[in-house]
This record gives C-alpha cells, structure tokens and sequence, in this order.
C-alpha cells in the first residue's frame, strides 16, 4: 500500500499522546478529516489540539452525517504527537468519553459487520 | 452480448433517446444507450484482492480454483490495512475506524491470482536505458525528497494519484469510478482523487505530438462489446511505473452483466520495458454516489510533512553539534 503522505515524517513515535478533551469542531474533508479538541492542561489552561483521522467519505456514504461529532462531545484520543512538537498529533484510536467508538471499529478488519461481497 | 428494451413505454423511451440516456426497464438490464452502444455507465469500484503482480512462487498458476480463491480472498480480507501499512503503521491512524479497511469495501470477485495476465503475471523487465534512467534519477533524488513541495510526490500535493492512470489501477480506498457516456465521448471520473479523462469517441486522430497532457490523450473506439481507448501524449510526470512520456496505452473495456465490467490495459514503453504487458481487473458496480474527494482543500499533509522533515534535520544538527 502506498501512503499519499509520508506519516513517518510528520508524527513522532517516542512522542505518544492519551488526550481527552471536548470537541470543537471536525473538518471532513480530504484526504484526511480533523477533528478539533480543547484539552485542559495540567495547569488548568486549555489548549485546542488538531488530530488526524481517516478519509470521511465511507462515513458519509454509510450515513454520518456531521452530526455524528457534534462540538461538545467528550472523545479520547491516543495516538502520536507532531515531530515539530506542536499541539498536533494522529488519532490512532478515537472514542467517546464513555468508551464507545467515534464511528467505527477501531482493531480488526470488519470492524463494520460482514464485508459486502 | 447484447440486449435490447422491451417497448413498454414508447414516451418513456422516446424522452431518453432524446436526451441520451439510458431507461431502465422494469425486470430487464438495459445493456444499451440511447445510442444502441453498450452500456459502461454507472458507478464501479476497482477494489480486488488480486495483486498486480502475481507472487513468485505462483508462477505458471494463472489461475485459482473457486476453492482457491475463497481462502486467498478470506487471507487477504484478514489483513489489516495496519499491517499493510508496514513501518508507517505506528504513527498512522487506524483506518478501520473510517471504513476504509478492503474488508469493509465491495469487491469485484476473481479467479485471476495477479491482475498481469500471462504465464510469468509480472511486470517485463526494464531496458539498459529504463535502468540506468531510473538509478540517475534515484542518486539525484537521495538526501533532497523532502527538500520543498517539488520533491514530494505528485499525490501528496493532490496533484493526481499514481492509481488513477490512465490506466486505472485500485486506490488504497475510495476506490470508485463513474463512466458516463454521451455521442462522441465516454468520460471517466475518479473519486481518487479528481481525475475526470474525457474519451473522444468520435474517430478524431490524437493530438499533435507536440502538445502533452497529464492524463495523456484518450481516443475510444467500439469493436463489437468492447470499449477499445488508445492513450497517448503522455508527459514525463507521471511516470507509471518508471515509464516515459512514450509510454502508449491500449485499453479495453467490456461489461460482461450487468453487474461487472472487465477492464483490461496493454502497456507499452520501448524506452522502459523490454515488451509490452497486460493486466486485467473486474470493476463491480456499487450504489455511489461518487463524493467530491477536493483534497487541495485543507490538504495539510504536505506543510506538516516538510515541517516534520524540517525538525528531524534540526535534531541531526544538534545531535552533531553535541558530538
């Protein structure tokens, strides 16, 4: 498979990230969507984190619309943070406060049911 | 194979005639336009699990059984687009969670065990000069791919992607196609990502040589059922597969129910490979539509990416400067 972007070169694995934070906005767009979280700090400061998520268009065709992350949802991310160290990172697990997947499954392959044939 | 409408309604079809388009009879598969050409349109996904090039110990093996290829679909279907991401899997978001994992796509079935068709399913080998253009380019390229947008990839600047040819070869995802088909022309669009080649139908000759196109030059023409495009005017851009700006296309395109249609393409680049080769896929229909992929838009993959590259440098300096 060939990545159209060198995600090696963007995000760094020594860098892991555990966020929870509130949902303020979620671009779906192409080739990848981002969702926009407000986290609060240690220091009790809140800081908006921008993290990459997959292509919507299945999503869109399986029907979420942007309803299905609506800003003020509570979601926690685990995945890498930026190289540059910014307050960015990949989403390489995304699910609402309460333990539920964002959208789909998360781990095996047909995680949406019975693959259409 | 052909098939005709069944005159069930005579305004109906008068209308649809008129406008080009097809009519669908209730209880029938229209199989012809207005036009009485066969029928391509709709939407189709390219999605297999059949390689391009057929694994070596294959070799001879064109084919499977139906047993065979149930347990190779089920093998392939139980990797995960994690695994096959491979080093890039760590620092990658988990693509199932999208929809996008093949197991979670509609796929056309086959027999074949590599889309190159032949006794060997493998690429030919390349010329001397392919080889040695290819090396130059590798040794000018080494230490400055991530030097600016111009280094990177052509897909990485939504430019267009290797997959959509011509010819047309399965996206990672999305991977969708709408044929829509008019008097002189058939047009194609990818969802992967915006490509929308326009198939002149209408025995015009190619363009000049002179006047190069990233899509290259598409001009179809019928023989009996089978859609037959000859592609030229390439520039040297896209490159498939390490080839040049000569590179010549032969494509046929041919729905075989209504449900299916084969695709086939016949490569040939004297300046690349040392004999042209042909490679096969089914293309199944599935209910669309096609979404808008607009990844110019917010693509911020490519500014990150060269930050990323920018920081990394940063540390190796410093890491030098320690030493």
């Amino acid at each position: 498979m060939r990545a159209h972007h060198a995600f090696a070169a963007e995000f760094d694995v020594n860098r892991p990230i555990k966020l929870r934070g509130i949902v303020t906005k979620m671009d779906w767009i192409n080739p990848h969507s981002w969702i926009y979280i407000d986290v609060k700090g240690k220091d009790g400061k809140t800081v908006n984190w921008m993290i990459e998520g997959g292509s919507p268009n299945v999503l869109v065709r399986l029907g979420f619309t942007k309803d299905a992350l609506p800003a003020g949802s509570e979601i926690v991310v685990e995945g890498f943070q930026a190289k540059d160290g910014s307050n960015r990172g990949v989403g390489k697990s995304l699910a609402f406060a309460d333990g539920r997947k964002l959208f789909l499954g998360g781990s095996a392959p047909g995680a949406n049911g019975e693959p259409e044939k | 194979m052909t098939g005709r409408y069944t005159l069930r309604s005579f305004p109906a079809l008068a209308l649809a005639a008129l406008i080009g388009l097809t009519l669908p009879v209730a209880g029938e598969t229209p199989l012809r336009t207005a036009d009485d050409q066969p029928d391509l349109q709709g939407i189709w996904t390219s999605a297999t699990v059949v390689p391009l090039e057929r694994p070596v110990n294959l070799k001879g093996k064109e084919f499977y059984t139906e047993a065979e290829a149930a347990e190779n679909t089920k093998r392939v279907l139980g990797i995960s687009s994690w695994e096959r991401l491979g080093s890039q899997a760590e620092v990658h978001y988990n693509m199932s969670q999208f929809g996008l994992d093949l197991s979670q796509e509609k796929i056309a079935l086959s027999l074949r065990t590599s889309m190159i068709t032949g006794p060997d399913g493998r690429i030919p080998p390349f010329t001397p000069e392919a080889q040695k253009r290819l090396a130059e380019r590798a040794a000018r390229n080494r230490g400055h791919q991530f030097d600016g947008p111009e280094t990177r990839p052509l897909q990485e600047r939504c430019i267009v992607f290797s997959t959509e040819g011509p010819p047309m070869l399965p996206a990672a995802y999305n991977s969708d196609l709408q044929i829509v088909q008019g008097r002189g022309y058939v047009a194609i669009v990818q969802e992967v990502i915006h490509s929308a080649r326009i198939i002149r139908t209408d025995g015009s000759a190619h363009l000049p040589e002179t006047i190069r196109q990233w899509l290259g030059d598409s001009r179809g023409h019928w023989e009996g059922d089978t859609l037959v495009v000859d592609t030229t005017n390439f520039t040297d851009r896209t490159a498939f597969r390490g080839s040049t700006a000569s590179l010549h296309l032969v494509e046929r395109f041919t729905r075989v129910d209504s449900e299916t249609i084969r695709y086939e393409f016949t490569a040939e680049d004297p300046a690349t490979w040392v004999r042209p080769w042909t490679a096969q896929l089914m293309l199944a229909r599935i209910e669309g539509p096609i979404l808008e992929f607009a990844c110019h838009e917010g693509n911020l993959g490519l500014p990150h990416t060269l930050s990323g590259a920018r920081e990394a440098e940063k540390a190796a300096e410093a890491s030098k400067a320690v030493k």
